[in-house]
């Protein structure tokens, strides 16, 4: 059983050296804000890159990112048609709370709520907030977790580079 | 009692075969596919501290582990989960104490068809009547194993099956839990509606759970031994309804007979109703939610009253607090019976104007009252137990009401000051007691001093009429001050300091300094000093942690 799970492991870590960039999971059911339910394969943005904000209601840090992007957000998709798509990880607790937040804070994101978190657990988040960015491709070539104001910079920065190889690439 | 983890060996190496095979080809580049995954580990050097609640721990070293493993190939996916407890760490059942394979899974997820072998995770509806779900940092793991299938034959339906045994601990409980669930979206099943104005969707679940028969015998009669129901059927309807800025949520569960030891072996059946009506438009929303429980505890094994082998989830209806103070007196939902109303408003004062200022101000009101429900009592177990009236309250469990002010005060100050008032009855916690009285303030101020250094500070206060009582030994009580200075160099290094002070009537003192730092998905963290459980926000992300003394690691990556 031992051997098993240490040999598992040293394969796992031999395949992450490897690892080229993962994409984006298809085929997660999540729900939309209006309670109908979504395959994740409808998260797209015409091969622009996208933001993916794994977020909820009850955290600060993530209210303070999504709020500190609120301001410039517009800039940011006029400048490179980037699109963010919020992830709430709200449970059964919170989730009835979600489209008065989303509202109540005049975010202008495209929403979803994974309440059975199937997409959190298919995208190894941990903790929130958790932010990771997907070029053109669908390929997750970023991924960062905490906020911390200034961080948004660093973001934008990588939404670039990616829009730059989307365009290099064509 | 439980069945052993030794019997899912086989299955479990093939599917670890399988999965490195998987791997191995991966890695010569045949299949192609991807391997993610994920690696958390926490620890703690504890050392006893009696005054707020840390055991003295002979091995010194506390640890929990886990790391995830995932296999995609297009619509094909496996993952493993490693698990170590060497101990468990404090607030964690000793039960989990070991190490091995927690979880694994086979999945495929296609357009219209997923099918799930192994250990998984769902929920129907709200999750009144099934939700299997793990919370890691309170050591709660649910997941079913089995089989679990959802269809989804045309665009707006799904219809799920499944079928399995729960998770308890290192092992599985003897209930088998099944259960179907159909929703429906009329938008697109209903071709002229499916621009309307109207959104709608409708549902339907139905859980049964088996359990052998056992000798229970009745306490107020040891002649008689209780006739046990072997199968217990648990159904809910629901609907998610909106309407331009307005929507509403309702659903309503009930179970059969269930004598069990959460309900003293009463034989009453039990029902759940929870709407949720909310009104909002940008910068303005209104949420009002209304639930009334009555003998809802649903596990798959009878005996077990820990917080492990639920089927349903009861969610509490208050609001989720994060400021330290404000969350000391967490509100547990009483699966038994309770009744509860809760409000949030919150509104955008526009930039520009007199009150908004030259950035708008947020403005965020919450308040909630919970009780319990009116009982009559008919007798003990194996009787009906009580009758109920339906719209009389009984003691009032808990009450809270909330203001949260937040304003960017300048490019680069933000302020958020919050007052908080809540009522708090110990009997949620199981044992009796005056009402405790508290009143809260909170000053949030985040300083970004400039691109690559932002300063944060926190300040709190709790007026409380409570007073520490060794007897009782709830060492919430009594009168707080607290500070906290967090340092952020960029989003990559972090150091807070902060001190949680009982001032008058109570006891303890909380002082701690943490260092972290981010990299991407990886993050490090090193903390001394004592910790209080519950949720914490620091450094840029939130998250539970149990109560410690002395030196804290916490250690996560996802790639």
């Amino acid at each position: 059983m031992k051997k098993i799970v240490l040999s598992l492991f040293f394969m796992a870590i031999a395949g992450i050296a490897m690892a080229q960039n993962a994409i984006l999971p298809q085929n997660i059911t999540i729900k939309a804000l209006d309670g109908s339910s979504v395959q994740t394969s409808a998260i797209q943005n015409d091969g622009k890159p996208m933001i993916i904000s794994f977020w909820a209601t009850w955290c600060k840090p993530c209210n303070r990112e999504l709020n500190t992007i609120k301001e410039i957000y517009a800039d940011w998709q006029e400048e490179t048609g980037v699109k963010l798509v919020a992830i709430s990880i709200d449970d059964a607790r919170s989730a009835s709370r979600v489209k008065p937040h989303v509202d109540g804070n005049g975010w202008e994101y495209e929403v979803y709520i994974d309440q059975n978190q199937d997409f959190k657990r298919a995208m190894n988040v941990v903790n929130v907030p958790h932010t990771f960015v997907v070029n053109g491709k669908g390929e997750i070539i970023w991924q960062h977790t905490s906020f911390v104001e200034g961080g948004e910079e660093e973001l934008y920065e990588v939404v670039k580079k990616a829009l730059a190889e989307t365009e290099t690439a064509e | 009692m439980y069945l052993s983890m030794k019997i899912n060996l086989k299955p479990l190496s093939l599917l670890t075969l399988f999965v490195v095979a998987a791997m191995g080809a991966y890695a010569q580049g045949i299949m192609g596919g991807h391997v993610t995954g994920n690696i958390q580990l926490d620890g703690q050097v504890s050392r006893q501290d009696s005054v707020i609640g840390a055991a003295d721990v002979p091995e010194k070293i506390l640890m929990n582990a886990r790391a995830d493993i995932l296999y995609t190939n297009g619509n094909f996916s496996a993952g493993l989960r490693f698990e170590a407890y060497q101990n468990p760490m404090l607030g964690f059942n000793a039960k989990y104490k070991g190490q091995g394979i927690a979880n694994y899974f086979a999945a495929y997820n296609g357009d219209k068809l997923s099918v799930t072998m192994g250990n998984f995770y769902e929920q129907f509806g709200s999750g009144m009547i099934l939700r299997a779900y793990e919370d890691r940092y309170l050591g709660v793991d649910n997941s079913l194993l089995g089989l679990n299938v959802a269809l989804r034959p045309y665009e707006g339906v799904t219809i799920k099956a499944l079928a399995g045994k729960q998770r308890y601990y290192w092992e599985y409980g003897d209930g088998i839990v099944r259960g179907i669930d159909g929703e429906v979206s009329l938008n697109s099943i209903i071709k002229p509606w499916a621009e309307g104005k109207l959104r709608a969707t409708l549902g339907a679940g139905f859980v049964s759970k088996y359990e052998p028969d056992q000798t229970i015998t009745s306490t107020t009669n040891p002649a008689y031994r209780l006739n046990l129901p072997l199968n217990v059927g648990a159904g809910a309807v629901r609907a998610d309804l909106n309407y331009g800025n307005w929507s509403l949520q309702a659903e309503y569960a009930h179970k059969g007979q269930d004598p069990s030891i959460m309900n003293n072996y009463i034989y009453r059946e039990g029902e759940a109703l929870m709407i949720n009506a909310t009104y909002s438009q940008k910068g303005f929303s209104a949420n009002l939610q209304a639930k009334r429980v009555d003998n809802m505890s649903f596990k798959s094994v009878r005996s077990e009253s820990g917080e492990m082998l639920y089927i349903n989830y009861i969610p509490a209806i208050t609001k989720q607090h994060t400021y330290a103070f404000l969350s000391m007196y967490p509100y547990a939902t009483q699966t038994t019976g309770e009744m509860g109303l809760q409000g949030d408003v919150m509104y955008k004062i526009k930039k520009e104007t007199l009150l908004g200022g030259k950035y708008g101000t947020d403005i965020h009101l919450n308040g909630s009252i919970i009780t319990g429900i009116d009982t009559t009592r008919i007798g003990g177990d194996g009787t009906l137990g009580y009758t109920s009236e339906w719209f009389k309250t009984g003691d009032l469990y808990y009450a809270d009401a909330s203001i949260e002010v937040a304003k960017k005060l300048s490019s680069a100050l933000k302020l958020t000051c919050t007052y908080g008032y809540q009522i708090f009855n110990p009997i949620v916690e199981g044992h009796e007691g005056a009402l405790h009285h508290n009143h809260i303030l909170v000053g949030d101020l985040t300083w970004k001093v400039n691109r690559k250094n932002v300063l944060r500070f926190e300040a709190e206060w709790m007026g409380s009429d409570s007073k520490y009582d060794p007897n009782v030994d709830d060492k919430r009580c009594g009168d707080w001050i607290m500070g906290l200075v967090e340092y952020n160099f960029t989003s990559k290094w972090f150091v807070s300091v902060s001190d949680q002070y009982a001032y008058r009537d109570g006891v303890g003192n909380y002082y701690n300094v943490s260092v972290g730092y981010n990299h991407g998905a990886t993050r490090l963290q090193l903390g001394y000093g004592k910790q209080r459980e519950g949720l914490l926000c620091i450094g840029g992300v939130c998250r539970q942690v149990p109560a410690s003394n002395g030196l804290t690691f916490s250690f996560t990556t996802s790639f």
